[in-house]
C-alpha cells in the first residue's frame, strides 16, 4: 500500500478505494494495523468491539468494515 | 490475498462473460453506467470492457472526487495556501487540479506550504507538531472519506487543537444521480453502485432509481469479478423485467450502512444549499458544510476566500465525459493538448477520471474500439 502519490497510478484515497488490512494493536479508538508490511495508525471508532487479528477495510485511515 | 485473488480469476472471468452474452437480447444496445470512477479505473485496468459483447456499453459516471471539484474551488484553495503561515494539506491527486491560475503544486513550487497527507489525520498530526502554523485540511470526497474527515474534526475538538480547520468539498453521491437521471440527452438501463461509498451509506439510498426511474442498480466491488458480475446481475434483471437494488458487495456492503459513520457525519456536516459540479452545474444539497457546531474549525469562515465561479476551459469536455454523453476519446483535445501530465480538465487528472483511466490503460486499443 503506497501513500497517496500523485505519480502513483492510482490514488486509494481519491479512488474510493479501501484497502484491507490486519489489526496488529488497538488503543481505545486507535489500533494500529498492518498492509503489504506497511503500518499505519487507523481509527477504529465506526466498528464494534475491534481486536488484534482482525481484518479491516480502511479509508483514508479509517476502518469502514470488519472482515468476516 | 483473500477476497481478492478469487475475484481476479480469469477462467472465472469467461464464465461469467459468456453468461452476460447468454442473457442479452440481440439487436438490444445496453448502456450500463459505473458511477465510480474506482471502477472506471478497474475496468480499464483489467480490460473489463474487453470481455463484453459490442451491444453491451459502459458509460463513466461522475463518481471521480476528484474530477468533479470545480476551478473556483481550486482557487479558494490556493488563495488560503498562499496565506503567511498556513501549512495547508489535501490529498495527492488534488495537487495536479488546475484552477484558474496553476494547480497547488504550482503554488507550492511558488512558496506556499502545501503538504500532501494521506488521511486528514496526518493533517491533524502536522498541527499538533507545529503549534505555531495554521493547518488546514482540503476534504474532497464521497461519503467513503467523508467519516475521516468527520472523525478528525471530532478528534481535533475533543484534543483542543485549535491550529487545524477544514475547508469542506465533500459530496454526495444522489443528488448528482438524480441530476443525471432527468438529463434529457443521457439513456441509462442501469448503474453499477458505488461499492465503498455504500460500506457508510448502505444500499438502500439507491432504491429511489427502481422506484422512481425505473432502472436497476447493483452495488459491486472492484476486482474485476466483481463488476462482470454485477453487470451479469442487471443484465439479468433486465431479461426478467425486473427492476430494484441488488448488492454483489455483500461481502463488506451492509444492505443500511455504517449507522456510526451516518451518525458522525450528521454531528459535523450539514448540507449546503447547493454546490457546482464540474460538467454538472450547480446541484441542490450535493455537498457538506461544517456544521453549526463545528464552524469553529472551518477554514472558509477563518480564511477569506474568493469564492469566484471560474468557467471550465472551453477546450474541455469533462461535463460531457461525466455524463457519459462522450467517451473520453471523443473529446477534442485529449491525448494531445490534455494528458495526464499536462491536464486541462479534472477527468485526466485523477488516475480515475475516465480519462486518465483510459489514456493509461485503453488508449492502446482505441482503434479498435473506434471501429
Amino acid at each position: 500500500m503506497s501513500a497517496c502519490d500523485p505519480h502513483d497510478p492510482h490514488c486509494i484515497t481519491c479512488g474510493d478505494v479501501a484497502v484491507e488490512m490486519l489489526v496488529v494493536e488497538v488503543n481505545d479508538s486507535l489500533a494500529v494495523c498492518e498492509a503489504e508490511g506497511e503500518a499505519r495508525e487507523v481509527e477504529v471508532a465506526l466498528l464494534e468491539d475491534v481486536r488484534a487479528g482482525d481484518r479491516l477495510l480502511v479509508h483514508a485511515d479509517v476502518g469502514l468494515v470488519k472482515l468476516a | 490475498m483473500k477476497f481478492v485473488d478469487e475475484f481476479r480469476d480469469g477462467a472465472l472471468g469467461q464464465k461469467v462473460a459468456a453468461q452476460i452474452l447468454g442473457v442479452v437480447e440481440p439487436g438490444r444496445h445496453y448502456k450500463v453506467m459505473e458511477v465510480c470512477g474506482g471502477h472506471t479505473h478497474s475496468i480499464y485496468r483489467y480490460g473489463v470492457d474487453d470481455l463484453l459483447p459490442e451491444n453491451v456499453e459502459l458509460v463513466h459516471g461522475p463518481g471521480c472526487p476528484v474530477c468533479v471539484i470545480p476551478m473556483g474551488r481550486v482557487d479558494d484553495g490556493i488563495a488560503i495556501a498562499r496565506e503567511p503561515g498556513v501549512i495547508f494539506t489535501c490529498f495527492g491527486d488534488m495537487l495536479r487540479v488546475p484552477g484558474s491560475n496553476g494547480t497547488l503544486l504550482d503554488a507550492k513550487a511558488q512558496g506556499a506550504d502545501v503538504r500532501m497527507v494521506y488521511s486528514p489525520l496526518d493533517a491533524l498530526r502536522i498541527a499538533k507538531a507545529e503549534p505555531d502554523r495554521e493547518v488546514v485540511f482540503f476534504a474532497i470526497g464521497f461519503e467513503t472519506t467523508a467519516p475521516s474527515t468527520a472523525l478528525t474534526l471530532m478528534r481535533a475538538r475533543a484534543e483542543r487543537v485549535t491550529n487545524f480547520s477544514c475547508m469542506c468539498n465533500h459530496v454526495t453521491i444522489v443528488p448528482p444521480l438524480r441530476a443525471l437521471l432527468e438529463s434529457p440527452d443521457l439513456r441509462l438501463d442501469g448503474f453499477i453502485g458505488p461499492g465503498h461509498v455504500s460500506t457508510v451509506v448502505g444500499a438502500r439510498p439507491f432504491e429511489f432509481i427502481p422506484a422512481d426511474y425505473g432502472r436497476p442498480v447493483v452495488v459491486a466491488g472492484f476486482e474485476p469479478l466483481d463488476i462482470l458480475q454485477a453487470i451479469h446481475m442487471i443484465l439479468v434483471q433486465l431479461a426478467e423485467r425486473r427492476c430494484e437494488v441488488e448488492n454483489q458487495y455483500t461481502r463488506v456492503v451492509p444492505y443500511d450502512g455504517n449507522l456510526r459513520a451516518l451518525a458522525a457525519m450528521a454531528e459535523v456536516f450539514a448540507l449546503r444549499p447547493h454546490f457546482e459540479w464540474r460538467g454538472l452545474g450547480f446541484i441542490s444539497q450535493s455537498a457538506l458544510r461544517l456544521s453549526d457546531a463545528y464552524a469553529d474549525l472551518d477554514a472558509e469562515r477563518r480564511f477569506a476566500v474568493p469564492g469566484v465561479r471560474v468557467a471550465d476551459p472551453k477546450a474541455c469536455q469533462c461535463g460531457e465525459v461525466l455524463k457519459g454523453v462522450i467517451k473520453p476519446w471523443e473529446c477534442k483535445v485529449f491525448g494531445t493538448a490534455c494528458t495526464p501530465e499536462h491536464a486541462i480538465g479534472t477527468c485526466m487528472v485523477s488516475p480515475e477520471g475516465a480519462c486518465a483511466a483510459y489514456y493509461n490503460y485503453g488508449r492502446f486499443a482505441r482503434d479498435r474500439v473506434v471501429a
